[in-house]
């Protein structure tokens, strides 16, 4: 699932200094499960906004409103009757949600309140950790399930390089080699030839947007 | 809107809110046959033994379905009962078919809402 993390204090409030009604919308989708933007965050952040904005005898009203997904539309149509009563809205939700939700409402300034950082798995809770990058070009069958693109700090197709030491990463002691790791998974599997094949440089797809059609439904929609 | 600490169940708004989409609700609830056609598009109800609890219409019936008939008067206790149903027993995918043509994930995402409002939703960190 994506994971995202909130912003600085700071940069939420710098965002939003020129706007005295404030809508700040969870969702609750992955950031709410990732505790970074849903529903108890929005209120966990309204709440600190509200204490800084007493502290400093400054008036500004920030309520809250959750949808179920801000990355689909029909949940977005929740907001018709409410958004139009606010000055800006800020959002919970991981890029993709920020954006939809600026299309939705093209007139009004859009705040994003937390960095989108991966797509990642829960190791515990609160504790996540980034798997893929979305590149576009899994090559997992063929590295042990282990993502070179994620793993090497040099997003490798073909490793490890000249830079690994005893297992670990030349960036830091602390890391270790994505290749090494992918080498013993290979080698535990007797799947070492897999290693041996050169793999073709990527085409770095996600330079440019993406949109993605399922197969049953390429008729509908080309 | 911040309820984080409401205690009381706020069943005038409940009431305010299932007014609004009162046609679309209504309709819902008498068109569904119980045919059970629906439990097979969920891959929860498939993947769970073919359980009942899963089954879409068993979930819409049980959760906005209920707080309809009882006109919004619920207790916290009825609204804990049915977020269990609402985001324990669907992930929302939108992907139940109806052959009545009845729009579920809305109806369950509409339960969702109204017990958000009241404060009663899942925190994930059980």
């Amino acid at each position: 699932m994506v994971k995202g993390q909130r912003k600085p204090i700071d940069e939420i409030t710098g965002a939003l200094e020129k706007y005295s009604n404030v809508l700040n919308i969870g969702c609750g989708g992955c950031v709410s499960v990732c505790l970074a933007g849903g529903q108890k965050e929005v209120n966990l952040l309204n709440a600190e906004l509200e204490s800084i904005y007493k502290q400093n005898n400054i008036s500004k009203k920030i309520e809250g409103f959750t949808v179920e997904r801000q990355c689909n539309m029909q949940y977005l149509d929740e907001l018709d009757d409410i958004a139009g009563g606010y000055d800006c809205l800020m959002s919970m939700a991981c890029g993709a949600g920020v954006q939809y939700l600026a299309e939705k409402f093209p007139g009004k300034p859009v705040f994003p309140a937390i960095n989108t950082v991966a797509i990642g798995i829960d190791r515990e809770i609160g504790i996540y950790e980034e798997k893929c990058r979305a590149c576009g070009e899994c090559v997992l069958g063929y590295t042990g399930g282990i993502c070179p693109v994620t793993r090497c700090a040099k997003g490798l197709f073909n490793g490890p390089c000249g830079g690994t030491n005893k297992g670990k990463c030349e960036i830091s002691n602390d890391i270790s080699c994505a290749w090494q790791d992918i080498y013993e998974r290979l080698k535990g599997q007797n799947r070492l030839d897999d290693i041996l094949k050169i793999k073709e440089p990527m085409e770095w797809k996600n330079q440019t947007q993406r949109t993605i059609i399922q197969e049953p439904y390429m008729k509908r929609y080309t | 809107m911040n309820e984080q600490k409401i205690v009381e169940i706020d069943t005038v708004k409940i009431k305010k809110r299932l007014k609004q989409r009162k046609a679309k609700m209504k309709m819902s609830l008498s068109v569904c046959a119980r045919c059970t056609l629906c439990a097979d598009s969920c891959f929860l109800f498939n993947n769970n033994n073919k359980d009942p609890k899963y089954m879409p219409s068993y979930k819409f019936i049980n959760s906005i379905g209920r707080i309809y008939k009882r006109r919004g008067k619920v207790d916290r206790a009825a609204l804990e009962k049915i977020r269990e149903i609402v985001w324990k027993d669907c992930v929302l995918c939108t992907r139940c078919y109806c052959p009545f043509g009845i729009d579920i994930p809305d109806m369950i995402a509409f339960a969702r809402s109204i017990c958000r409002e009241q404060g009663v939703y899942p925190t994930f960190e059980d």
